[in-house]
């Protein structure tokens, strides 16, 4: 029997503390759907993922259930479109998307991932038609989510890529402008992107998988922060001890997500994949990245501290993780994105938060510029100057970092702007000298792989 | 002779077990199992043995019964039903119903009746309730082992009826999420 504190901490947890299993993603590899004839592709996605994802919803509410853990989000990842679509034009992209958001409502997902692209060393036919599609195609669509990798820590940062990418955010921002730039918030920009993601809008399937596996994505902020805040008021603790209470929360909530994973796996007859156990917020009180901070005893994200804080978190996220599961994947680390972290974007809102320190965040933690409003007349060479500066932390550090802007048409600093549903809400943040049209990022080619990408 | 369990019940103080385990190792009786509990103030201690064959049932008994007269304790001694075998088969699975709430006469009564009436097993039962506004001052928790032939859906949604009609917080989970949050 469990004794009094654990049957309580544990109801606590679910109940007061938003503990929940943020995404169960069912990875589908489509390799085997490839065809040259477009409807004869659409046909086989569409049977091959209905056939292994029609339960999903019903198994992952039923284990929810079983255990009184909510599984939020259940999602599927597929193999980059750009890849097993190949053959077609942008056009033909776009089909293939509006095809996607349909099987996504038939199979009731919220998301679907894998509208992917990975282009680091160069871009091919593809590539190049998924790129010149994704405008129109998240335009289009509510349900499809889009990536493009244009970096690796071995490959450099593919110049040419960013660039048009910067293109593509701004003409999706302004093919959406009535909903502010809804469409950019379902596309990232990757350098060393995970192959086995669960969370959107990053989440694909990788080559060299099976046919179909879970993948777990955990959650719980809030379960962190009240950890902290609990000890901190029972007795005066440092550093060292505070991350110590970190740690052994996160291995608590891996467990979870593992457990839970593991169990719609099996029901679904798939492989269990990986947790990945990043601290993901909600732009709800108590679910939030931003009040760990405030726990920490910094005034908001963003002032000095923040960066030290992060980077002691980010790591006992990691340690925390590793130790519950064999197989931790993903990001696994803390997300601060702006928008759907109700606090974060009050940091932001406030002042406290600027776009050059959450840069300086992104160097020690999950992500990167996540969910970032900035007004809509910045520049494509400023967006792009952004990304390539984002994925030049990525590919130094050998870690993964992404950029989701929304370049908001219409719109300028301060002015505010509402996504909805775990999207959430912020305020423009001020870009400064967004009006530069710079010529660095239009020499084009590849920023070559730093010295120790070289370890063979 | 068959296993005997015992019984042990009194006014909680040091050196109950002390004095029961040494009074069963004089009658050079095999100690298989004991667990005891405190309630308040009050000892219940549960010892099953393996008696030598020389002794009896009633011998065991009026030895015990003498030996603790002045002791305050009751002593009861019972033969070991089949023989120690438990309920549980492949294929239960245990669940943890908590109930957080303001406290009521009878609670414990109707909630063990719903579960009785589906055929499931209490394995495990505490209840604290201190009154007042505290939520976590009222509580009740049962383990309850639940078999393939019980309709445990039907079960939950009786008692999270219940639960609603008297203002009660209930949690239904399985119990493997109480072992990968507690014991690692």
């Amino acid at each position: 029997m469990f004794d009094d504190l654990e049957i309580m901490s544990t109801i606590e947890m679910v109940k007061n503390e938003n503990l929940d299993v943020r995404a169960v993603t069912l990875g589908i590899n489509l390799f085997d759907c490839i065809s040259h004839d477009l409807s004869v592709f659409k046909k086989n996605i569409r049977k091959k993922i209905i056939s292994h994802a029609a339960d999903l919803v019903q198994v992952c509410d039923t284990v929810g259930e079983k255990y009184g853990i909510k599984v939020v989000n259940k999602r599927i990842s597929l193999s980059p479109i750009a890849l097993v679509g190949a053959p077609f034009s942008p056009d033909q992209m776009v089909e293939i998307a509006l095809e996607l958001n349909s099987i996504a409502k038939q199979v009731n997902i919220d998301f679907i991932g894998g509208f992917s692209a990975l282009v680091e060393r160069g871009i091919a036919n593809g590539d190049k038609s998924l790129i010149a599609a994704l405008p129109q195609a998240l335009a289009q669509t509510q349900r499809i989510c889009a990536s493009v990798n244009v970096a690796t820590t071995k490959a450099g940062i593919n110049m040419d890529a960013v660039l048009e990418m910067s293109r593509a955010i701004k003409k999706a921002a302004a093919l959406t402008a009535d909903d502010d730039g809804l469409a950019c918030a379902k596309l990232c920009v990757f350098a060393n992107i995970p192959q086995d993601m669960p969370f959107m809008a990053g989440a694909y399937l990788g080559v060299g998988v099976a046919d179909a596996v879970i993948n777990v994505g955990v959650s719980g902020p809030g379960v962190v922060k009240r950890a902290i805040e609990r000890n901190l008021e029972e007795k005066k603790l440092s550093l060292g001890q505070i991350a110590e209470i970190i740690k052994r929360t996160a291995c608590k909530v891996t467990r979870v997500g593992e457990l839970i994973g593991r169990e719609v796996a099996e029901n679904l007859g798939i492989r269990f994949g990986v947790v990945d156990l990043s601290l993901a917020p909600t732009p709800t009180v108590g679910d939030s990245i931003g009040e760990i901070f405030q726990a920490l005893g910094l005034t908001q994200i963003g002032v000095p501290g923040s960066t030290a804080a992060l980077a002691m978190l980010n790591d006992a996220v990691k340690k925390g993780g590793a130790f519950a599961s064999s197989h931790v994947g993903g990001l696994s680390g803390a997300f601060i994105p702006v928008s759907e972290d109700l606090n974060i974007a009050n940091a932001a809102h406030k002042g406290y938060l600027t776009i050059e320190k959450l840069e300086a965040l992104t160097c020690v933690c999950s992500v990167g510029l996540d969910m970032v409003p900035v007004p809509g007349d910045i520049t494509e060479e400023c967006l792009a100057g952004i990304i390539a500066d984002e994925m030049a932390i990525g590919m130094i550090n050998a870690k993964t970092t992404a950029t989701r802007i929304i370049p908001v048409p219409g719109k300028k600093a301060g002015e505010k702007v509402t996504f909805g549903g775990l999207l959430g809400e912020a305020r423009i943040m001020n870009v400064p000298h967004l009006d530069l049209k710079d010529s660095f990022v239009k020499f084009g080619g590849r920023i070559p792989a730093p010295i120790h990408s070289l370890k063979n | 002779m068959n296993k005997l369990i015992i019984t042990v019940l009194g006014k909680d103080r040091p050196g109950i077990i002390s004095c029961i385990s040494n009074h069963l190792y004089d009658l050079d009786c095999n100690l298989e199992n004991a667990n005891q509990m405190i309630l308040q103030n009050q000892f219940a201690g549960f010892f099953i043995i393996e008696p030598p064959s020389s002794l009896t049932f009633d011998h065991i008994q009026k030895i015990l019964t003498e030996k603790t007269r002045d002791t305050g304790l009751t002593i009861h001694v019972n033969a070991l039903e089949g023989n120690g075998k438990g309920l549980d088969n492949p294929g239960d699975e245990i669940f943890l119903i908590t109930t957080i709430g303001p406290d009521q006469k009878g609670l414990v009564a109707r909630f063990s009746s719903i579960i009785a009436e589906f055929n499931a097993n209490i394995v495990n039962l505490k209840a604290v309730f201190k009154g007042g506004s505290d939520p976590k001052a009222n509580v009740m928790s049962y383990q309850v082992c639940i078999s393939r032939d019980v309709d445990a859906q039907a079960m939950f949604k009786a008692l999270k009826k219940k639960a609603d009609q008297l203002n009660l917080d209930i949690r239904i989970q399985h119990k493997n999420i109480f072992d990968v949050i507690n014991k690692i």
